[in-house]
């Protein structure tokens, strides 16, 4: 040191003496919380520090799945799904885990809004509101019957009977309405009403199936049911004994863009935009002429040779370059499968006409493809009624409208000219959570609960009644939508009496008597007489009735609902579909197609206001918080587009601008744009990020000729996942089906000659966790991301912090493109801390934060952590993740935290740990009841929410546990990521099959 | 010169660091808290006997013990009579109805500090004693705390008695 002898200095006195000085000055900082405050009442369902469990049904989507909410002290801090229910079957997607963003949105309309002259809003109370909108209906209802509309999805039993009986007749009104579903699959309702006389969608048990083919349908993201069906197709790609040969389903996806259903299926065929039918037509042809409809099917062979007669494989091979062989292979395996669906998710009749008949003539209705007895279709408006409404508003024929779980204004085609009928409305009454599109026209807003704060019963197929319960108390000054109806319905006439005045009410008197007429059915008949009408009941039979239903509507509330088993309905091709021959058109002349697709968590646009449907990567593009538009190479060449540079899109209807994603996955004449961004209301989440493709697309349509022009602009768009090849490393690996048929082993990149060990093994006395995931299960679905979201308060960072490298998720979806044909279309696997027994973090640690726990996890201890980032920097797997910054919820989004665990500050590693606290909760109740903890016991969240069950969860030590014996049931499948690194991870993948393509 | 400065300095860094340990630990249980009303443990512990599950009943269910609801106090003081004047404005809500209960907001003793997660009821089904980190509270008119409740406090007790003192049970 240059100062002097000793070495201290002037500055290093100032320096110590600045630090002393700071160090007794830091004012000693009250904690939050120094006062304890009692129930006055104890709340018996609750004891402060323990989770209550309640049954209610997810409204995120048409599906609706049963789901469980976990609630501490009052609020909801995280969903599951319930066992029970049929659909979901104790599993839960993406969006469903981000309801909770939804209920506790800090965009939430928090009091009733009144718009005044000057087109403000202004704070009024719920009476002065209630007020109003009684006036207005008064004087609507005394201009006529059909002064007042709404517009609104399907509301469900129970919300429908209040509407039309407990509002709508006190007020003599008539109400036209708009009950609408944007994706609403128009076509699909035709071709079951034309070709099985259905007004319902059919039901698919894909589990049953061997051979599968999607005409665009994407039913492991989000067409139709995708919890179910991602169930059911992880059944069907398990591998066994089929036909007497050790083989998986496979599965042929047919559409322009590889959605992540294309990528997980067996064969992903393109052929030009608006052509599937034709090729659903070329095989239903082959079926007729080869001799394969099923006798049973009761078909006429002649009527479909004379029906398909114009698509033979050789014109279909002209009309959409799918070659004659493969049409004629497709065929002869979709009949000869034990067991086959076809199914359509695009947005033209006639692929949905021939997929049917395909179905119909295979013999596979009734097995794969199922109508149910008794089934209530969704209330759904037809495409013309949905016109005549609008065309009445614009005629200035309404008085009121009402608006609800619906956004017309971002999601209605321009060719209806919403804003236009919209604008001629002189009263709009709004009811929602986050002010929309569609809340910026309105008049008066009110704020209504949340699903999981209220009441009612969801729209399902039959066998099932689904009850949706609140979990909580309303987060802000809302009411339930019910509420509000029957209050006005008073107002306008009703009589008032207890079983009136609530929703939950009115929903228990529905209950009652369906659940009287039930038992009033199931009572013999006189004999003789089967069609007489049963005896009517005693006061005595009555009563007993009613004393039996409180049990009955106990346990429902309990379970969520009823989950019966549906009937399966004996329907057949009626016979007049096949007298006209479907007239398809030529193959598009435009140069170039715009299709637009539901995005996997925005779906059309109503996930856009939770930030966890943003942050978590689409997982084919691997892209967050923005629209894009998916360009092949070759286009991009042409049209002078590089990757990010603005591109505008210009259709019939109008024009959006994207930046371009340059990709191999979408056909060269297709520009793929996913829906649900560009909003312009919704929440700060949600408004001004992204294009919404609804505005240049007509009605009902996805698809549209388009123009595509450089802007000359460009935005970044922005992916956490730095490579897309995994570079010959063993990261994601997969097997052929012919290796495991034929028993090859599978072969290993650069394993070291033997594993070596430089100091003595740990033991692990008691347990030793560790996971196993099923690769060929895993569909990329990333509920498990959602559900790692809820469960460990992960804080969501935003596109441009992504950008920089600093998302915080402790579980990814992988995604590597293949390099040679011999692989899966895409490599898919979730990472996640692999629990290392040999783990590289911990060496480099000079603190001992990260630390080698009892039970082989890898621990992070927070409040030791001082932020090197060694051990992310020393992390093969990439999974530690750094706090950049403070982690900041907006409140209430705050309400929503695990309270369980610690939120973690800036400055600190943190990183998965098997969901730590569950472990520890299982471990103290088994240590409680002095048992051992049971296998199953514990399940981390992401093995929790997944559809697939591709994750197990156990404990290394025990050998016959599920999780070992899935791993041992699976050899040669079984492999560790990056093995030859020898860190031994307590997590073993069971590697992907696919089959090897390009054979005809 | 240097050698001044050096001790100087030593001894303000020494200061200040015994007071930052000793002035600002914010998380330690405090001897000084009094409680808004007069609340004797030793009365109700002591005198009488009343196990400390009875009011603090989820100590055995629970991560927290709870804090009994003021229900719970009107249980024996509403219907025994037992100090019924000092005690009306508690009891009289719940007899008269006129005004709603009222709300007692107890001043927090013991506080655990940021990043520790400790929970009860395994150490009640373990048979450690409340006193063993709360003291003798049965002869306390006012709790003080007598142990403080540390790293320390936990892994001695943990080290006698032979169980685990893996860092992840309490830090995560």
């Amino acid at each position: 040191m240059p100062d002097g002898p000793d070495g201290f200095s002037r500055r290093s006195f100032i320096k110590l003496a600045a630090t002393a000085a700071a160090a007794a000055s830091v004012p000693a900082c009250e904690p939050a919380s120094r006062k304890l405050i009692p129930y006055v009442i104890p709340d018996n369902d609750v004891i402060p520090g323990e989770p209550s469990f309640y049954a209610t049904t997810c409204m995120e989507c048409p599906a609706h799945c049963g789901i469980v909410a976990r609630v501490r002290e009052g609020r909801v801090i995280k969903l599951e799904g319930n066992p029970l229910d049929p659909v979901s079957r104790g599993a839960i997607c993406a969006r469903g885990q981000a309801a909770l963003q939804g209920v506790y949105n800090p965009d939430r309309l928090r009091h009733p809004m009144r718009r005044e002259a000057d087109g403000a809003l202004h704070e009024i109370t719920w009476d002065e509101a209630l007020d109003t909108f009684n006036d207005k209906l008064r004087a609507a209802a005394g201009n006529g019957a059909k002064r007042v509309a709404i517009i609104s999805s399907d509301l469900g039993p129970a919300l429908r009977t209040i509407l039309i009986f407990g509002w709508a007749s006190p007020w003599r009104l008539q109400v036209p309405s708009i009950f609408y579903e944007p994706l609403d699959e128009a076509a699909a309702y035709q071709a079951a009403f034309d070709c099985f006389g259905r007004i319902d969608l059919p039901n698919y048990r894909i589990d049953r199936a061997e051979f599968l083919i999607s005409f665009g349908a994407d039913f492991l993201e989000t067409w139709r049911s995708p919890v179910e069906l991602t169930r059911q197709y992880a059944a069907f790609r398990a591998p066994r004994v089929r036909s007497a040969a050790m083989t998986v389903g496979h599965a042929v996806y047919v559409g322009p863009r590889m959605s992540l259903t294309a990528a997980r299926c067996d064969e992903w065929l393109a052929p030009p935009l608006g052509t599937e039918a034709n090729l659903a037509m070329g095989i239903l042809h082959e079926v007729a002429a080869q001799g394969w409809v099923r006798p049973e099917s009761k078909v006429d062979v002649n009527a479909l040779k004379t029906f398909a007669a114009a698509y033979d494989p050789g014109s279909v091979e002209k009309q959409t370059g799918v070659s004659a062989a493969i049409v004629r292979r497709l065929a002869q395996q979709f009949a000869q499968a034990n067991g086959a669906i076809a199914m359509a998710g695009t947005d033209d009749y006639e692929t949905h006409l021939a997929t049917s008949i395909l179905n119909a003539a295979t013999g596979n209705l009734g097995r794969t493809v199922t109508f149910y007895e008794r089934n209530t279709p969704a209330s759904r408006s037809s495409t013309k009624g949905i016109e005549a409404t609008l065309e009445s508003m614009r005629k200035g024929e309404i008085d009121v409208v009402l608006v609800t779980g619906s956004n017309p204004a971002y999601m209605m085609a321009p060719a209806l000219r919403f804003n236009e009928a919209i604008a001629k409305v002189p009263f709009v009454v709004w009811f929602g959570t986050v002010p929309d599109e569609t809340a910026e026209h309105a008049h008066l807003l009110l704020p209504i609960h949340h699903p999981l704060e209220s009441w009612s019963e969801a729209p399902t197929r039959a066998g099932a009644r689904k009850l949706v319960q609140p979990v909580m108390q309303p987060v802000f000054d809302s009411r339930a939508f019910g509420d509000i109806l029957l209050s006005s319905g008073h107002a306008g006439g009703a009589p008032a009496n207890e079983r009136t005045a609530a929703t939950s009410a009115v929903l228990e008197d529905m209950w009652l008597s369906s659940y009287e007429e039930e038992v009033r059915a199931s009572r013999p008949k006189p004999a003789g007489a089967p069609n007489a009408k049963p005896a009517p009941m005693s006061p005595v039979e009555a009563a007993e009735i009613k004393r039996n239903f409180a049990g009955f509507w106990e346990q429902a509330r309990r379970e969520g609902g009823t989950f019966g088993e549906p009937q399966v309905a004996d329907v057949s091709l009626k016979p007049d579909v096949l007298k006209t021959p479907p007239k398809l058109a030529a193959p598009p002349v435009t140069e170039l197609s715009l299709f637009c697709y539901p995005h996997i968590f925005l779906y059309d646009g109503r996930g856009a206001d939770k930030p966890w449907l943003s942050e978590i990567p689409e997982p084919v593009t691997q892209l967050v918080w923005d629209t894009w538009a998916e360009v092949h190479p070759d286009t991009a060449r042409r049209l002078g587009l590089a990757q990010d540079a603005i591109v505008e899109l210009k259709t019939p209807q109008g024009a959006i601008e994207a930046p371009v994603l340059i990709s191999d996955h979408v056909r060269r004449d297709v520009i793929a744009v996913p829906l649900g961004l560009g909003h312009t209301a919704l929440g700060r989440y949600a408004k001004g990020r992204g294009a919404n493709p609804f505005s240049v697309l007509e009605f009902g349509r996805r698809t549209s000729s388009v123009i595509a022009h450089p802007t000359g602009k460009s935005r970044r768009l922005v992916s956490p996942l730095s490579k897309s090849d995994q570079m010959g490393r063993a990261i994601v690996e997969a097997i052929s089906l012919d290796d495991i048929v034929n028993g090859v082993a599978p072969k290993r990149e650069a394993m070291p000659p033997e594993p070596y060990e430089m100091y003595d093994d740990i033991p692990y006395p008691k347990h030793q966790w560790g996971m196993t995931i099923d690769l060929n299960s895993c569909t990329g679905c990333s509920a498990c991301v959602a559900a790692c979201y809820a469960e460990n308060n992960l804080p969501f960072v935003g596109k441009e912090m992504i950008d920089r490298g600093r998302i915080m998720s402790w579980i990814r979806i992988e995604r590597y493109v293949p390099t040679s044909p011999d692989a899966p279309q895409l490599y898919i696997a979730p990472m996640l801390c692999q629990q290392c027994h040999h783990a590289p973090c911990e060496p480099v640690c000079p603190v001992f934060a990260a630390y080698h726990t009892e039970e082989g996890l890898n621990g992070q201890v927070y409040n030791r952590c001082v932020g090197t980032r060694y051990c992310e920097n020393n992390c093969p797997y990439k999974v530690r993740r750094f706090n950049w910054f403070k982690p900041e919820w907006p409140e209430p989004l705050n309400l929503q935290l695990n309270p369980d665990i610690t939120t973690r500050g800036a400055g600190v590693m943190e990183k998965c740990n098997f969901c730590f606290q569950r472990i520890r909760y299982a471990e103290i109740n088994a240590a409680d009841e002095g048992r051992p903890v049971r296998d199953g016991e514990i399940v981390p969240a992401c093995a929790q929410a997944c559809p697939a069950n591709a994750i197990t969860f156990g404990d290394i030590n025990d050998a016959n546990g599920a999780m070992m014996r899935r791993r041992a049931d699976n050899r040669p499948r079984d492999y560790l990521a990056l093995e030859d690194l020898n860190t031994r991870p307590a997590i073993t993948y069971l590697r992907d099959i696919y089959r090897r393509r390009g054979k005809a | 010169m240097n050698r001044i400065l050096l001790s100087l300095a030593s001894v303000l860094l020494v200061g200040g660091l015994v007071v930052a340990a000793f002035g600002q630990r914010p998380w330690l249980a405090r001897a000084d808290v009094v409680q808004p009303i007069p609340f004797s443990h030793r009365v109700h512990a002591g005198d009488n006997h009343i196990p400390c599950q009875y009011c603090h009943e989820y100590a055995r269910r629970s991560r927290t013990a709870g804090v009994p609801p003021v229900q719970r106090c009107v249980g024996c003081h509403g219907t025994s009579g037992l100090l019924s004047g000092a005690l009306s404005p508690v009891t009289q809500p719940w007899t008269d109805k006129s005004q709603p209960p009222f709300e007692i907001r107890w001043n927090r003793v013991y506080t655990l500090p940021d990043f520790v997660r400790f929970t009860h009821k395994p150490h009640i089904h373990a048979g450690v004693a409340c006193q063993t980190c709360h003291g003798p509270v049965e002869t306390m008119d006012r709790i003080v705390p007598v142990h403080e409740i540390n790293m320390g406090f936990c892994i001695n007790c943990h080290t006698q008695r032979g169980v685990t003192k893996d860092c992840i049970v309490c830090h995560h």
